[in-house]
């Protein structure tokens, strides 16, 4: 995988990078590269957002906890995703903890070089209102599945948290 | 000044007193006007359904007044009430943007005051106006929020009291009465309602209701609800 988005041979099909190519520029000029081994918690549900991660390579688990302990896994996350961007946007925490779940390179912006960014580039800003409806549509989908279908004593898709 | 279902209806986005007040309707005055050009004021008797789960997108709904159920059904039947949108809210948002059906069904408890946008004037708004995209993508992230916290409760809590008290205690942080020695909140759900909230039946959040009571963790005065001993009801939602 190319530690630049001008040379990355996936960037066409990804809904956030397929970019006009002064804008991918300047993209590539805030974010920084990084690999991430299994295991790695990219960021934890109820942490401050300072960063969002453009998902290039690998998988990464996406969960919500209870206070008890307990983890729900919401989805695994694919390449392409930009993840954490709904808390960054919103200026809160992130609402989720996303995990590593195979060795994952990504592409790290800062918040505030995102919202900047954005501010210049109206039809990105259209690209991360697209993002956004379809997390919301799968998150819908998520409570749909659990609220609908659990009974009281079953919940085969929890665990308690590492 | 007509005013339908005994409501005060708000003709303009330009003079609405309460625009500053409001996430999506605080935008800048170009975009303002443009928004006032492809927006049909609208109002709603209580009961009325804008939009139906599965539907296709016909646009974007702003609520300019009142409240509105948001709720999500199962095959069989079984309803749950994901939220009591309040006004300032932008309903249908994230289908009008994918182009997907509704992902819920939106009935008015109250007569409201709507402004209607079309899909395709509002996507065309949107490209035109960074601002309004911005607010957007605020709305959403906020609703993502709240669909997260959600999977959160119906997934991972234990009971129904546990759901039950963490609900009242969410309910009970508005307006500052969590700060109180006894909080008070107005119970404008029925029992149906708030067990559709809480994924459980009507007879399981009467039960619990009376049980609070008799514990003395909860008090009722007409339609008000008095939280009584909020350490109780704070470990009911953490431990069930």
């Amino acid at each position: 995988m190319s530690q630049s988005c001008l040379d990355c041979a996936e960037r066409s099909d990804r809904v956030f990078c397929d970019l006009e190519p002064g804008t991918l520029q300047e993209f590539d000029g805030i974010k920084s590269f990084q690999t991430y081994p299994r295991g790695t918690v990219l960021f934890r549900e109820g942490q401050t957002a300072h960063n969002v991660f453009l998902l290039c390579k690998g998988r990464v688990r996406l969960s919500v906890c209870s206070e008890s302990g307990r983890r729900l896994t919401l989805r695994i996350a694919p390449a392409g995703e930009v993840l954490g961007l709904s808390a960054a946007l919103s200026g809160g925490c992130y609402e989720v903890t996303a995990e590593v779940v195979d060795a994952v390179e990504a592409a790290e912006i800062a918040r505030k070089e995102l919202l900047h960014f954005l501010r210049g580039h109206r039809e990105v800003c259209m690209q991360v209102v697209n993002l956004l409806s379809e997390d919301l549509h799968i998150a819908y989908d998520r409570v749909r599945a659990v609220g609908l279908t659990r009974t009281r004593h079953s919940s085969p898709h929890t665990s308690p948290a590492h | 000044m007509l005013s339908p279902y005994g409501l005060d209806i708000i003709e303009s986005c330009l003079t609405c007193k309460m625009r500053a007040e409001r996430l999506f309707c605080d935008l800048p005055t170009a975009a303002l006007q443009s928004f006032e050009s492809i927006k049909y004021a609208t109002a709603y008797p209580k009961g009325a359904v804008l939009f139906v789960e599965g539907q296709a997108p016909r646009g974007i709904f702003v609520l300019c007044k009142g409240r509105i159920k948001l709720s999500i059904c199962a095959s069989d039947g079984k309803t749950l009430i994901l939220k009591i949108a309040e006004p300032g809210e932008v309903l249908g948002l994230s289908a009008a943007v994918s182009g997907k059906a509704y992902e819920l069904t939106a009935e008015t408890i109250d007569p409201c005051q709507v402004n209607f946008v079309k899909r395709d004037d509002f996507l065309r708004f949107l490209k035109e106006h960074s601002d309004a995209c911005f607010k957007v993508a605020e709305q959403l992230s906020e609703k993502y929020n709240v669909a997260c916290h959600e999977v959160r409760s119906l997934g991972l809590s234990h009971s129904a009291a546990e759901k039950l008290a963490k609900l009242l205690i969410e309910w009970s942080s508005k307006n500052g009465e969590s700060l109180k020695q006894e909080p008070r909140l107005k119970l404008a759900l029925t029992h149906e309602e708030i067990a559709q909230m809480i994924g459980t039946s009507r007879e399981t959040v009467t039960r619990l209701f009376a049980d609070l009571k008799k514990r003395q963790i909860l008090q009722t005065k007409g339609s008000t609800l008095v939280i009584r001993n909020k350490a109780a009801l704070r470990s009911l939602a953490t431990t069930g």
